[in-house]
């Protein structure tokens, strides 16, 4: 019989524990109000987050009980299942709204393109940890990551999801520029950077997506297209003032002005309907909660450990930078969620899986001797 | 006990064990170790700089939105989701002098489509389109007509339509984003078109009006009177508009009332006109078929109680806007149907003129009651000859005489002996020549000539024969047949020019009185009562003498005194010989009859103008005699009553004048 073991207790990341159940509470009641149709029952929708969030927590106490080095060869296997996924997804999957991005599981539409950041950060993280530099990576070593990140952002593209492919771009980046590069390496990258954004601006991008990033830039041009989304967010934001219209009050919500409002745009109801003061408390919570990320990025054991840490708050923090900013008017339409709030059962699973594994960090920070 | 104590104290030590090993550990691991997991550690440390930057931002971007700029979005927020809807207010009530309904309004049901709420929808508009029997076309003209407004205004697609349309629509509403009923007071007319050039009527306000327009009073598609009283009283009839704010979706759907703001009904007009007589008047003139005025007047107040222009205006063709084709079918019209002839319609005064001209004399010194001079049928000047209408002659005539019978030789005489500046002088006395100021649109002055006028005019002195002319009311002379009529019961009461009033009262929706008629004395003839009397008497004779021009006025019971008038309209030669009926329309004389009731006491000025009615005596005449006879009702005596009114036989023995 399996002994217990009592370090699963006494060093159990307590912290982590209670910031969880903070964001992701807020992220209920959130839910509950722009899920809401006037009547007394929440919506079906809300108890679909709710037992997927329940099923996380469980999933996250699965992933605290081994140790986090025998995720290396379990990151292999994920990429590769996910890899086949999104093969599968690009040719059987019928078209959803003009993307392919979903499987039907019977009781989960499942969306590969979700575990596949977390894939990544999994393969660039033991990558770079087993293969170590004195004097810095040059172009060459960076050759194998950077195909292990180029497959799934090609597939990607082509449901086509801009969002997260781009995201998988800004992970790989993040991670190769945590670990050491020479200087030579980082301006050859850059301008080869350059060069395929205009490329890929020219050639690559489907018509709405392009004009997405045009509206964007001219949004008087399109009024009451995705430039109306965006104003009708910072209204919703703005409107919410210091304390906020109330819960189940935001009338920008509640009367369908604001687009997405329990997915891409659930932040603006929060927004609206707390204010000034509940928006800075929930951005506080998740960004204490990214930083003690980081915390047990700095305080892990091994270099897999710290890459690991690192590659997790990375994912999540961008994909809330680029969603809030596209909430506050800084960014275009982008479907990227704002991961622990936003409605999606494949995001949110994902995000828990992860905070799962910093947890696991963090609970094995110490070398021990077996 | 001791033992179990005991028991978990070691379980507790064992427990512990783990954290002292761990300690232990800790000095295990030097951070210098391994210098790639050190370099690793500092990243992350300036990671978290990266990441307290972006938080920094972002509550700064909160900031800016949500304090700085808040009150500009939560007012959008508001925008976004408050509609609110003009309630038109109802216009006000005309009356007439008994209080009787005129014009009044009922509920209409007009469509309307917000365009901030449903975009254009295609397939809406066919839906809506096929509801109201049109063509989509229609629609979209209607829609395409209203581009250049704001947004927010709403469009009218279909006006005043059925009320099972309306159920239909109401029932329907899901599928038709952004429409609305609409409903709005119209106008509605009790006595049909009488008084029609009065009343006026209402149009959608033009381009022109929505600017001269204080801020926030109207908006394109509204109603706005454009002739006659709902016009000129504008102000006062159309009342405050109300405003309903609700809430509404993304999706223009309304989700609840917020609040509302009654309309405030315009104020109620009472009017001096008396629709019975009115009625009277306008059917004697459409029972001719002649296009025309008559106008009545209380002698002692300037009350006008009879206001006819003929013919009408059809009002009913105005209500939801006038065809062009009917509008300019109204302007070629030969009988000009949109000028109120009571104040705009112009025209020689010819014989009525003679009771300015015989008041100038006697006033003037120039003749007295007892002057008579001899008529041999003309009057010579110099080398021309100025015939009487009467070629044979009056022979010798007196004043009254002259008058009863019209002998233009006999004014000849008192004009010659006047000259022009002093005539002139005289018909001022009587309001002729200037504005009455009463309450009707684009009222006509008139002309009466004076030498200065013509040297100023036509830069040549005037002429002593002009003068003859003028005495008999032809030339230059002007009037309207509002004037004439003030200018009667200035005869009749004694001296007293009045001011036509139209309006008796105005009171506002609460029943406290604006405006309260009062009689406004314009102008007055001092110690003139004998030689009014003398015209009286003159006017009295040409009613009821054998002679008199003006005997199908009579009346059994009550003495009517009055004036006829023939006008010419243009003096061609070659019409000089042909039978009256052969003349072309438009070449025929006009005819006028202007009088008073009762002669002894009298009470009632009414005056008729028959456009080419060719005889005051024939067509005037028994026109004002039906106003009278109705004014009279009941005083009248009923026996041998002669029925006068249509025939012709009496004034037209010749140029009966």
């Amino acid at each position: 019989m399996l002994r217990f073991d009592r370090r699963l207790i006494y060093d159990f990341d307590w912290v982590m524990v209670l910031f969880l159940l903070l964001v992701s509470g807020m992220a209920l009641v959130n839910l509950f109000s722009s899920t809401w149709n006037g009547g007394p029952d929440p919506s079906p929708i809300f108890f679909k987050q709710l037992y997927i969030l329940l099923f996380g927590y469980v999933l996250i106490l699965i992933l605290v009980t081994f140790d986090y080095k025998e995720l290396v060869p379990l990151g292999y296997i994920l990429y590769g299942v996910v890899i086949l996924l999104l093969i599968y997804t690009g040719l059987f999957v019928h078209t959803i709204a003009g993307t392919q991005r979903w499987i039907n599981l019977g009781f989960f539409h499942l969306q590969p393109s979700e575990p596949a950041k977390l894939a990544v950060v999994l393969v660039l993280a033991a990558y770079y940890s087993n293969h170590g530099t004195e004097d810095g990576y040059r172009l060459r070593d960076i050759v194998q990551p950077g195909i292990l990140t180029a497959v799934p952002f090609v597939l990607i593209m082509m449901q086509p999801d801009l969002g997260t492919a781009l995201m998988l771009g800004i992970l790989f980046v993040s991670m190769t520029l945590f670990v050491k590069l020479r200087w030579s390496t980082i301006s050859i990258l850059g301008t080869a950077g350059i060069g395929v954004a205009f490329i890929g601006w020219k050639f690559l991008l489907k018509d709405y997506q392009r004009r997405r990033i045009e509206t964007f830039l001219n949004p008087e041009g399109d009024p009451m297209n995705h430039g109306y989304q965006i104003m009708q967010s910072k209204i919703a934001v703005g409107s919410g003032q210091v304390f906020g219209k109330g819960f189940l009050e935001g009338t920008q919500g509640h009367l369908h002005f604001l687009p997405e409002r329990h997915t891409d745009f659930a932040f603006s109801v929060w927004a609206e309907e707390w204010g000034f003061v509940g928006s800075v408390f929930f951005l506080g919570c998740y960004f204490f909660l990214l930083l003690w990320g980081i915390n047990i990025a700095m305080t892990a054991r091994d270099k897999f450990g710290v890459l690991l840490a690192f590659g997790l708050v990375m994912l999540i923090f961008w994909q809330a930078v680029i969603n809030l900013f596209m909430i506050m008017g800084f960014l275009p339409v982008v479907g990227i969620p704002l991961p622990l709030f936003s409605y999606g059962g494949s995001s949110l699973l994902t995000t828990l899986i992860s905070i799962g594994i910093l947890m696991n960090i963090r609970m094995r920070r110490y070398q021990i001797k077996t | 006990m001791k033992n179990i104590r005991k028991r978990r104290k070691k379980r507790e030590d064992q427990a512990r064990r783990p954290v002292l090993n761990r300690d232990v550990d800790m000095t295990l691991i030097s951070p210098h170790d391994d210098a790639e997991l050190d370099f690793f550690k500092k990243r992350a440390l300036s990671s978290a700089v990266v990441l307290i930057f972006f938080f920094a931002v972002l509550v700064s971007r909160l900031w800016y939105l949500q304090i700085q700029q808040g009150d500009r979005y939560r007012q959008m927020a508001d925008n976004n989701r408050v509609r609110y809807v003009e309630v038109v207010p109802p216009r006000g009530n005309i009356f007439d002098c008994k209080g009787r309904e005129i014009v009044t309004n009922r509920p209409s049901f007009n469509v309307v489509l917000s365009r901030e709420d449903s975009g254009l929808n295609d397939e809406m508009l066919k839906k809506m389109a096929s509801i109201l029997g049109e063509d989509v076309s229609v629609l979209l003209e209607r829609i395409r007509k209203m581009a250049g407004t704001p947004g927010h205004i709403p469009i009218r697609l279909a006006e005043d339509i059925d009320w099972d349309k309306v159920a239909f629509i109401e029932n329907n509403r899901l599928e038709l984003p952004g429409i609305r009923i609409e409903v709005v007071p119209r106008r509605i007319y009790h006595y049909g078109n009488l008084a029609s050039h009065i009343i006026g009527y209402l149009g959608e306000i033009n381009e022109r009006e929505l600017q001269a327009s204080a801020a926030g009073v109207y908006r394109g598609g509204d109603l706005v009177g454009k002739m006659g009283l709902e016009r000129l009283l504008e102000k006062d009839l159309r009342g405050e508009k109300g405003r309903e704010y609700m809430e509404v979706n993304a999706l223009g759907f309304e989700q609840k009332y917020l609040k509302g703001i009654e309309p405030l009904p315009g104020d109620d007009l009472k009017l001096t006109i008396n629709m019975d007589l009115q009625r009277v008047a306008e059917d004697t003139m459409a029972a001719q078929d002649k296009a025309g005025a008559v106008v009545a007047v209380e002698v002692n107040s300037g009350r006008l109680l009879v206001a006819a222009s003929a013919p009408a205006l059809k009002l009913d063709e105005f209500v939801g806007g006038i065809s062009y084709k009917a509008w300019q079918a109204m302007l070629d019209n030969p009988r000009h149907p949109l000028v109120n002839k009571v104040d705009q319609g112009q025209y020689p005064p010819a014989s009525t003129y003679k009771l300015v001209t015989a008041l100038a004399g006697l006033a003037a010194g120039v003749i007295t009651p007892d002057t008579v001079f001899y008529c041999p049928g003309y009057y010579r000047l110099g080398n021309r000859i100025y015939h009487c209408w009467k070629h044979a002659g009056h022979g010798a005539v007196n004043l009254v005489q002259a008058l009863a019978q019209s002998c233009d030789v006999y004014f000849y005489h008192v004009g010659q002996l006047l000259g022009v500046d002093r005539l002139a002088f005289y018909a001022g006395k009587f309001g002729l020549g200037r504005k009455t100021g009463v309450e009707m649109q684009g009222e006509k002055p008139g002309l009466i000539p004076t030498a200065a006028w013509k040297m100023r005019r036509y830069k040549k002195p005037w002429q002593e024969g002009e003068t003859l002319t003028i005495a008999i009311g032809q030339g230059f002379d002007l009037v309207t047949p509002l004037q004439l009529c003030m200018m009667t019961a200035t005869i009749a009461n004694g001296g007293t020019l009045y001011k036509p009033g139209l309006i008796e009262s105005i009171r506002d929706p609460s029943g406290r009185l604006v405006e309260q008629f009062e009689p406004h004395v314009s102008g007055r003839l001092t110690g003139q009562a004998a030689n009014l009397k003398i015209i009286r008497e003159g006017m009295i004779e040409a009613v009821n003498s054998r002679h008199g021009t003006g005997r199908s006025a009579r009346l059994k019971g009550i003495t009517v005194a009055g004036k006829t008038g023939t006008a010419q309209v243009v003096r061609l030669r070659q019409f000089k010989h042909m039978r009256e009926e052969d003349v072309p329309y438009k070449y025929r004389d006009h005819a006028w009859f202007t009088c008073f009731a009762p002669a002894e006491n009298p009470e009632i000025a009414v005056t008729v103008l028959v456009e080419h009615g060719m005889h005051g005596g024939s067509a005037a005449a028994p026109v004002a005699r039906a106003v009278l006879q109705a004014y009279f009702k009941g005083r009248l005596k009923k026996a041998g009553n002669p029925a006068l009114v249509m025939s012709s036989g009496r004034g037209g023995r010749s140029r009966a004048d």
